[in-house]
This record gives structure tokens, C-alpha cells and sequence, in this order.
């Protein structure tokens, strides 16, 4: 027994020596992205119809607004690094390489890249939503996914047109406090690039680094500001919600691209939408 | 086609046999001989990647009438679709689990495997998709299908279906939605008085039928054409909006403005037996639908251009809508929801 331990101590030490004198950079190593979902610079605190803490926002046209549910859904992330290589994370795996970011759940602000190649990035892509190839609620694929999709107090599921909601925003407008409820999701039929009917409401985002994203010894933390703000007044679109505009519930797809546009981008000018870098953290 | 499908399944038997002769025959589930009647419009293409066999529908149709397909047991296709009311119901708008209410009327299901879109707002375009639908909506079953089949997979009955249907005994989500479509691709009706007089079969029109047939030819055949008794266009003809926030018509899919409010021109086709009418059931009966018709439906930008030619009305007289009503009970196929 006495020999035994010694022996353990023995390849333990050893172990120690080498790991040690390797001093090596990891091949790879984690990033975390932490969504900062904002009105302005302000982080949101949601609130009930009731409610007088909750973050208030004011529109272009003078539309004051507050949310009491904030979700969307973040897919086909990758990063590139300074020599332009893409390293794409789990891109075809919703249970891997998809979140549901919830306003009201600490939790899913941040999600962990895991097994990040070692390498200066200095560009983050995602989309905000699902693109068409996997949003077919198919729950044999990603069970892990679909089942945090689709919890009770997620509500992610938009089951008529067997994909995801995008996003769910219910909240609150103008003086009389009205409710506000604006869901997005793809209602596309057929191939993408060639479909035969429907809104494709899936977008996805380019972003800059302001410095470089520094894989190996360190794990850095990306914050990415989303700025709500955009949702009514937009790079694209000037929203006053009421009748003769935007109606102020939107659980399909008219006047959905809007809102789409809005906090999106519209996929071709605008590449952004309401997301930017806020810091990178090495 | 059949001719094609005919010889592609000799081929089959023969290959079978040459390869593998002491092997049980695999190819024992055979297409169903569906009678296609001449004069209805082109098959849907997916119906040609889907053909019904002989297992393939009679577990499409056991799996219809499941109720483990609900999250509580306790509703099944069946429930809501059900034959005597051409697999529909009387609700005015579907009824799911836990008496939770959808937004819609329930679409009768008869002759999908002519139709090129389903669903009131026209979402689907091929049938095989609909199923996993009703299967995880919270207002219907509330189910999910990894629960469906972790429920069916217990009973070998339908283990042996699977086997017979398929090849093997697996269980998959596709397999489900497929053998469903199966089974309703069979629902064929086509043997209504008007059928029977139109193939000269002996039978002939009432007074009462004819007038009605030629008010029908005046006044409905525009939109509801073809021997479907639909365009399959979408239409919005004025009736009474919805006030659900989830409704928007075929506008849902396409976002289109243009789109608002339109629905799928429904087939009139054992319309005797699909009260109540219109997209939540604005309608009790027929007589309720045609005297809104003649009174004047309601104004929108994209009021069909065939209303706003006629001052928002189709002009009908008291006898006429008598005879029309006549003329759409001789489509009514008795032999289909018995």
C-alpha cells in the first residue's frame, strides 16, 4: 500500500514536471458570449403591466415602451480570426450551437463556446434565429434544444409553422399602457435560396471586434450589446405601433419584417441590427 | 403513371426473388388501386413520393384515430375530424385537450391529394409536413412526437404495422407523418348525386337541382371551380374578421399586405355536412351564409375584385338561394362519411 502511494506521488510529480516545463499555449480554449440587452445604454429590467421599476423606452415617434418578456434565439455562430479562417461552432447542431437568451434568466445571458482554437479573432458571426435547414422543430436531432425551445416559460416554439419563434417581446405601450406582443419566425416553404412561399425571418449578424478576441492562455468573454431600442426606431424602419402601421401583436408574418429589419438587419445594407460589441474582455 | 407504378412493382418481385429466395418476401405491402376520377385536377407531387399501400394507410388510420397522440390520452385526429362530418366537426373553432380553444374552424378532410395548399391560410404545401402540427400545438395535443412514439412503441401491434408498412419495425417521426398522409390521401369523394349525373349514370337534377346548378354557374363557379369546387386561390371575400391576434389569413404566411384576411377558397363538396362555415365558423348554416352575401360583406382594400365589382354583394333572390342550397346538397356523397 505504502508503495503504492509512492508511486502515485511519484507519476504525480512527474506529471507536474512535464505539464510544467511543456509551458505550452493550449490548442484551444473556451469563449464566453454574454448578451447585454440594452434600451440605449441602459440594461433592461422588464416589469409587468403594473410595474414601475422596469427600464421605459421612448420611440422616434414618441411611443413609450417596456417589455415584461424578452427572448430570441442565437444559431450558426462563428468567429473569425486575423488571418480570415472562419471556425464554425456546431453550426449544424441546434443542441450544441444554439441558446434561447431569456431577459428573465440569469443564466442564458451568457453562453460558453467550448473548444475554441487557439487564434486572434477578430470578427463574430451568428444568426438571430434558425436558418431554414434546421428549423423544422425536428426533436429527434436536437432534443436538448427543442425541449429548452419549447419549456413553458420559454414558449419558443411557433408550432403552426413547425420552426422556432425567433424572438417573443410582450410588453407594454403609449399612455394607456397597452399591450405590445411582436413573436418573429421564418414561414418559408421549400429550399433556401428557391422557396416557394413565405417570410424568411432568420438574420444574421456580422460584428467587428474593437480588439482581438485572444484564444489560448486566455478564455476571453465577448459582450455583445443588444440595444432594444431598434426594435420601433430602426436603421430600417420608423415604427409607431397602432392601427394604420404596425399592429401592436404580431404572431406572424405581416408587418413582421419590420420588426425583423429593425433588430435584425435587413441582410444586406444593414448587417448588424440592433447588436453590437460592447467589450472583449481577454 | 399507374401503368409505371404497376410494372416498377413486378420489377420489384422479381428482383426479390432472384436475390434472395429464402428470405421472407419483403415487398408484400402493395399500392392501394385508389380510383382516381378522371375529371379532378392534378395529383399534388409529393402524393407520388408518398403512394398509399396497403399498410402504409391502414396504419395511417389507426394512428388517426390514437388518442396517445395527445399529451393526456385523451383526443385523437379522429376527435376533431371526424368522418360523419367529412372529418370535420361543428365547433366553430377546434376544440384540443383540456377544452383549450385553437383560432380556426376545423378543415374537413376530403380530396388533400388534389389540393396544392392546406390549411385555411394555404401554410403547407405538402401534406407529409401537417401532422407533427396538431401533434405539439398547446391549443390541440400538446404533445411532442419523441412522446408519441415513446407511447406506441409499447404495443406490438403497432410495431408489426411499422414492419409491415415499412420494411422493419423502427418507429420514426417521418414514417407517422407519412402513413397519416397516406390514409388521407385515400379520402376520395366523388360519388355525389351531381357526379352520378354528370357520368350519366341514371340519376338526373330536380327542378329545384338544375336552377340551383345554374344559379351556382352564375354567381359561385368562378371561384369555386373545377370538380374540387375550388380554385384554390385566396380570397378575401368580407366576412366577419377574427379577432384573434394570431389570425391575419393567408397574410400569416406571406406577410403580404395584400394577403390579409384571405383564405383558401373552400371546396363545396359535401358542404351539407361541414356546418359551421367560414374561417371561425362566423356561419351556422348555409342560408346564414348566403343571405350575408346578399346583404353585403364587409369593405377592405383587398376586397376580392369580383365583390367590389358587384357593390360588395352577390345579388341573390329568396328562391335562388332555395334552389342554390338544393344544388349543394346533390354534392353531398353519402357513401364517403358512412
Amino acid at each position: 500500500m505504502k508503495n503504492i502511494k509512492k508511486y502515485l506521488l511519484l507519476s504525480l510529480i512527474s506529471l507536474g514536471i512535464i505539464s510544467c516545463s511543456e509551458d505550452s499555449i493550449p490548442v484551444a480554449n473556451d469563449v464566453t458570449l454574454e448578451f447585454n440587452n440594452t434600451f440605449g445604454s441602459e440594461t433592461i429590467i422588464l416589469g409587468d403591466a403594473t410595474s414601475v421599476e422596469a427600464t421605459v423606452n421612448t420611440s422616434t415617434s414618441g411611443q413609450a415602451h417596456y417589455f415584461s418578456e424578452l427572448k430570441y434565439v442565437i444559431s450558426n455562430i462563428s468567429l473569425i480570426d486575423e488571418d480570415d479562417n472562419e471556425f464554425l461552432y456546431h453550426v449544424n447542431d441546434l443542441d450544441n450551437g444554439a441558446t434561447v437568451v431569456n431577459q428573465a434568466k440569469t443564466e442564458t445571458l451568457q453562453f460558453l463556446l467550448s473548444d475554441i482554437p487557439t487564434a486572434n479573432y477578430t470578427q463574430i458571426k451568428f444568426g438571430l434565429g434558425v436558418k431554414t435547414a434546421l428549423n423544422t422543430l425536428d426533436e429527434v436531432s436536437f432534443p436538448n434544444f427543442y425541449a429548452a425551445a419549447g419549456a413553458n416559460d420559454t414558449a419558443m416554439h411557433w408550432e403552426w409553422g413547425t420552426g422556432y419563434r425567433f424572438t417573443k417581446i410582450e410588453g407594454f405601450y403609449g399612455d394607456d399602457n397597452a399591450e405590445l406582443s411582436i413573436h418573429t419566425g421564418s414561414t418559408v416553404e421549400g429550399e433556401e435560396g428557391s422557396y416557394t412561399q413565405g417570410v424568411d425571418a432568420y438574420r444574421e449578424i456580422i460584428l467587428d471586434l474593437p480588439v482581438t478576441a485572444n484564444v489560448g492562455s486566455a478564455s476571453p468573454k465577448i459582450v455583445i450589446k443588444a440595444d432594444f431600442d431598434a426594435l420601433l426606431s430602426g436603421q430600417t424602419n420608423t415604427i409607431e405601433l397602432g392601427e394604420g402601421n404596425a399592429a401592436p401583436s404580431i404572431h406572424h408574418a405581416g408587418n413582421m419584417v419590420l420588426f425583423v429589419d429593425n433588430i435584425g438587419g435587413n441582410g444586406d445594407t444593414d448587417v448588424t441590427g440592433m447588436f453590437s460589441v460592447e467589450s472583449v474582455q481577454n | 403513371m399507374k401503368k409505371l407504378v404497376q410494372i416498377l412493382f413486378f420489377v420489384f418481385i422479381f428482383f426479390s426473388c432472384d436475390k434472395e429466395e429464402y428470405e421472407p418476401l419483403v415487398f408484400e405491402n402493395p399500392e392501394i388501386d385508389l380510383i382516381i376520377p378522371d375529371n379532378f385536377p392534378d395529383l399534388n407531387n409529393s402524393f407520388y413520393g408518398n403512394i398509399p399501400t396497403k399498410y402504409g394507410v391502414e396504419l395511417g388510420e389507426k394512428l388517426f384515430s390514437e388518442k396517445r397522440l395527445s399529451i393526456d390520452n385523451t383526443i385523437s385526429c379522429a376527435s376533431c375530424h371526424i368522418k360523419t362530418n367529412v372529418f370535420s366537426d361543428h365547433n366553430k373553432i377546434a376544440v384540443g385537450v383540456e377544452e383549450r380553444l385553437g383560432i380556426r374552424n376545423v378543415p374537413p378532410i376530403q380530396n388533400l391529394a388534389f389540393l396544392q395548399f392546406y390549411n385555411w391560410d394555404g401554410n403547407k404545401l405538402q401534406l407529409e409536413n401537417q401532422p407533427l402540427v396538431p401533434i405539439i400545438t398547446f391549443e390541440e395535443m400538446d404533445s411532442s412526437i419523441l412522446e408519441v412514439i415513446g407511447k406506441i412503441e409499447t404495443y406490438e401491434e403497432y410495431l408489426d404495422l411499422f414492419y409491415k408498412a415499412f420494411g422493419d419495425k423502427e418507429i420514426t417521426p417521418d414514417r407517422i407523418y407519412k402513413s397519416i398522409a397516406q390514409f388521407e390521401y385515400t379520402l376520395i369523394s366523388a360519388n355525389s348525386k351531381y357526379d352520378k349525373v354528370m357520368r350519366n349514370e341514371g340519376e338526373v337534377f330536380t327542378e329545384n337541382e338544375a336552377k340551383g346548378y345554374q344559379v351556382f354557374k352564375d354567381k359561385c363557379a368562378t371561384c369555386h371551380s373545377t370538380e374540387l369546387f375550388t380554385d384554390q386561390s385566396f380570397r378575401n371575400i368580407g366576412f366577419p374578421v377574427n379577432p384573434s391576434t394570431d389570425e391575419a389569413g393567408r397574410a400569416r404566411v406571406t406577410g403580404l399586405a395584400e394577403d390579409a384576411y384571405r383564405f383558401r377558397v373552400p371546396s363545396l363538396r359535401n358542404v351539407e355536412y361541414t356546418a359551421p362555415y367560414g374561417s371561425f365558423g362566423q356561419f351556422a348554416t348555409l342560408k346564414e351564409v348566403l343571405d350575408y352575401l346578399d346583404n353585403g360583406v364587409l369593405e377592405s382594400d383587398n376586397l376580392d375584385v369580383i365583390l367590389k365589382e358587384n357593390n360588395n354583394r352577390i345579388p341573390l333572390t329568396e328562391k335562388e338561394k332555395e334552389n342554390l342550397i338544393f344544388f349543394l346538397k346533390a354534392l353531398s356523397d353519402n357513401n364517403f362519411i358512412n
